[in-house]
């Protein structure tokens, strides 16, 4: 009892809360603006809070990780742009619920699914963490690629019905993912000779361009012909009513279990877990068809798996000592120099800190809802703002949110071009969330194929147990709708043939 | 008439303030004397938060108080290290200009990229990340001589994990074998985190990564490190031999320094080594390399220039090998 006591009393002293403060501010800022991720945003104030004592210094860093993942959403909700990678699958129902006059439903609702998420994660910390992280060890490359299948198949939900276009749009998403240095040997491949190629595609430039650009450039051409674009004036209700928090009931608990899991498998985070939640909702969802469409079980899955990720990132990290996610990879960096060693023995030699971690995120999600909720009205204010100035402003903070990534106009550029493709695929009713599939998902299944097959051939990963079952899961995934529609044609049909008495 | 007018006298006087504006720079850079008088950028080609960004944070920290201005980091990332290295190659040898120069420096030219050591002017080198090679707690091997007999007698069949395809640790794998006849499986790994976490899980059988990214998991006794790929014993591994003291005489690792475009003035040099002579053994940036688990060096401009040199040489002969 005592180290919780402990952890939890170190917090209340000024500093610390002033900290989280600072950090809560910073961290909603980052979020909303795009481009700029929750990663830089620690890794650049990480360079200030080395000279600050550790549980300051982690006051501010873990308030920024938290509620940046507050802010990412209104860029996402009001103008299809996820402010981060994480609310990528925000944007699915998100923008959907705004265009059609709920964008104030669609904002508290997923303020308060993300709340719930966090909270879920950190209760996992607290109760589990050490069993939890022994089980993330046995993922291995076999296991992480079946893993990574079972996520490729979520291309048909993420197509929104539309499934042979959604697949051309998949198809298009591993083509890109196909960029870059060969996982293994390390040959430039469809690079055309330029070096900024060989990483691959910049990921957070190509889903700002498919995105964002895409719909700007869409609303330039929508409003010369002289359309009336019904601007995002309306905000409706703000508040869920008892209805709609009923509906919220099952989304919630699914995206708490999905993004639980995928926090815990080391360096997934939540852009992943945001589109899972979202795919595994509407499969167990009584309205499948609205999701993509503005229905609020779908954004509340999204952002309660994404935020639940938070909570087993930290706990692989504390845990094993292994970063969760890329934020948690540049935290580890500032830990270490503080003197904190995370791994098994940080909750044997120093159980109050682990709590403590958890206190400050605990207190950061408090304060992150709070102002997510308050802000809201501000927010609004915001898009008073004649739509074209609204849109042109966008553009200008896109294009600086991108160079800012790696300081380089080739992420502009790669943005621009990904922002006419979006904008063809928009016009053609393509839906673009299966290309963001193909390019996170595509160069994973890859690297840890071929990584599996160099260690043990295919054996390694026919008798692993996990992979095996997931792979089969992913089969059932992909055959299950068809045969499913089959046979209720066959019985509408039947029904049909059946003579009326 | 009169808006038109006061419009192009707007345009006129921002034309003649810009104009102005690049003059008074180009003035300041001419003489060399009275450098530094603006501030200096210092280029990373990583991302922020890496362990070379935090060694190049620090540093420049520290400059700063001897040179008297303000050192700006500007991260450029991309092309596993080039885009940046080639954006400081052809940047003005004014000394405004500065980089981080990583071990990747003498590597990419044979990976082919356009990267040349001999497009920088050396300044020093800071850090030193040996490379080590660790097994997982449960593994059979107790001694890099183990290690070693089981590649020997089965060439292919050890699987050692490493960073990324054409990392240092990767190079460092292939030059364990040639240095011992022996022939390891190497597996690239998507960072050094994951690689560790491999080994850690038993995924594979030994993992070739900085001591900064192994000691940790070492000393919670996950990993077993083998050895340490430096010339002298580790303070953050004592237990561990050098792979020397084991009867493998390599020495391996990555490393960083600063350098700056080729064919800086003599007096912008010398300042220049100043500054990162003082910084380099400045306590603050000791401690914190130390406390990251990495090797805080201060090598001067000569000796590390000739370091470079042989590297170059020696990772053109272990890369060639490669193709």
């Amino acid at each position: 009892m005592s180290p919780i006591v402990e952890g939890f009393g170190a917090l209340l002293d000024p500093t610390i809360l002033l900290c989280i403060g600072a950090g809560a501010l910073l961290g909603m800022l980052v979020g909303a603006f795009p481009g700029v991720t929750a990663t830089m945003a620690v890794a650049l104030a990480s360079s200030f809070t080395l000279a600050l004592d550790p549980l300051p210094g982690l006051a501010v860093l873990l308030t920024i990780y938290v509620s940046s993942n507050f802010g990412d959403r209104v860029p996402a909700i009001l103008v299809n742009t996820p402010g981060t990678p994480a609310s990528i699958a925000t944007t699915f129902d998100g923008y959907a619920m705004a265009r059609k006059g709920q964008a104030g439903l669609a904002l508290t609702a997923s303020a308060f699914a993300s709340a719930w998420g966090t909270v879920v994660g950190l209760v996992l910390l607290m109760v589990a963490a050490i069993p939890l992280s022994r089980l993330a060890l046995n993922f291995g490359p076999a296991e992480m690629f079946a893993l990574v299948v079972f996520g490729l198949t979520m291309m048909i939900g993420v197509s929104g019905g539309k499934i042979v276009k959604g697949l051309m749009a998949g198809a298009l998403g591993l083509l890109l993912g196909a960029v870059g240095r060969d996982p293994i040997t390390g040959t430039p491949r469809f690079t055309f000779g330029i070096p900024e190629l060989s990483d691959g595609v910049p990921f957070i430039a190509a889903i700002i361009g498919l995105f964002g650009i895409a719909e700007v450039l869409n609303q330039i051409l929508t409003h010369r012909r002289g359309h009336k674009v019904e601007p995002i004036k309306e905000f409706g209700r703000w508040f869920p009513n008892k209805r709609d928090w009923r509906t919220m009931l099952k989304p919630l608990a699914v995206g708490s279990g999905v993004g639980g899991v995928v926090g815990i498998v080391p360096a997934t985070g939540g852009d992943i877990a945001g589109i899972l939640g979202w795919d595994q909702a509407r499969r167990v969802s009584k309205r499948p068809d609205r999701f993509g469409k503005g229905s609020l079980e779908g954004i509340t899955a999204a952002d309660t798996s994404s935020n639940a990720t938070l909570g087993g990132s930290v706990t692989t990290t504390l845990a094993l000592g292994l970063p969760g996610d890329s934020v948690m990879a540049v935290m580890i960096g500032s830990m270490v120099v503080w003197g904190i060693q995370p791994g098994p023995s940080l909750f044997t030699n120093q159980p109050d800190l682990v709590y403590s971690i958890a206190g400050i995120m605990l207190i950061a999600t408090v304060v992150a809802l709070l102002a997510s909720i308050m802000r809201m009205r501000g927010v609004a204010k915001l898009l008073e703002l004649p739509q074209h100035f609204l849109w042109a402003v966008i553009l200008v903070f896109c294009m600086v949110g991108t160079y800012a990534v790696s300081n380089n106009v080739f992420d502009v550029g790669v943005m621009l071009v990904l922002g006419l493709v979006g904008l063809f695929l928009k016009r053609f009713g393509i839906p673009p969330g299966p290309v963001v599939l193909g390019l996170i998902l595509g160069s994973l299944a890859e690297g840890n194929l071929r990584r599996a097959l160099e260690i043990g051939g295919p054996a390694n990963i026919l008798t692993s147990p996990i992979a095996v079952g997931l792979l089969l899961v992913s089969l059932l995934a992909l055959v299950g709708p068809p045969v499913r529609t089959a046979l209720r044609n066959r019985r509408a049909k039947k029904a049909l043939e059946t003579p009326a008495p | 008439m009169r808006p038109t007018f006061f419009k192009l006298a707007a345009v006129a006087t921002g034309a003649v303030l810009l104009t102005a504006g690049c003059a008074d720079r180009g003035g300041v850079t001419e003489d060399s004397s009275e450098y530094p008088s603006e501030d200096v950028t210092l280029v990373v080609p990583y991302d922020a938060g890496g362990a070379s960004d935090l060694a190049a944070r620090t540093l420049a920290a520290e400059m700063e108080e001897t040179l008297g201005q303000s050192i700006i980091v500007e991260n450029r990332s991309g092309g596993a290290g080039s885009v940046g290295l080639e954006y400081l190659a052809g940047r003005p040898a004014d000394g405004y200009t500065i980089g981080y120069l990583p071990v990747e420096t003498v590597m990419l030219g044979h990976q082919g990229y356009d990267v040349d050591p001999a497009d920088y002017d050396l300044i020093g080198q800071m850090v030193s990340v040996p490379a080590t090679v660790a097994v997982p707690a449960d593994s059979p091997y107790e001694t890099l001589d183990d290690l070693v007999e089981a590649a020997k007698e089965d060439p292919g069949s050890i699987t050692v994990s490493n960073s990324g395809a054409g990392s240092i640790w990767e190079a460092a794998t292939t030059e364990l074998g040639n240095a011992t006849g022996s022939e390891f499986k190497p597996v690239p790994f998507d960072g050094g985190a994951p690689a560790v976490t491999a080994a850690v899980g038993g995924q594979v059988d030994a993992v070739v990564a900085g001591i900064s990214e192994t000691a940790p998991s070492h000393s919670e006794g996950q990993l077993r490190v083998l050895a340490v790929f430096d010339s002298e014993p580790s303070e953050s591994l004592p237990d561990v031999q050098t792979a020397a003291e084991q009867g493998v005489d390599v020495t391996i690792g990555g490393w960083g320094g600063i350098g700056a475009p080729a064919g800086l003035p003599e007096d912008v040099l010398q300042k220049l080594e100043e500054a990162f002579a003082a910084a380099a053994d400045s306590e603050e940036f000791t401690t914190i390399i130390s406390d990251s688990g990495n090797i805080p060096v201060n090598v001067p401009a000569a000796e590390y220039a000739q370091f470079v040199e042989d590297e170059h040489k020696r990772f053109g002969e272990l890369l060639g090998n490669q193709d």
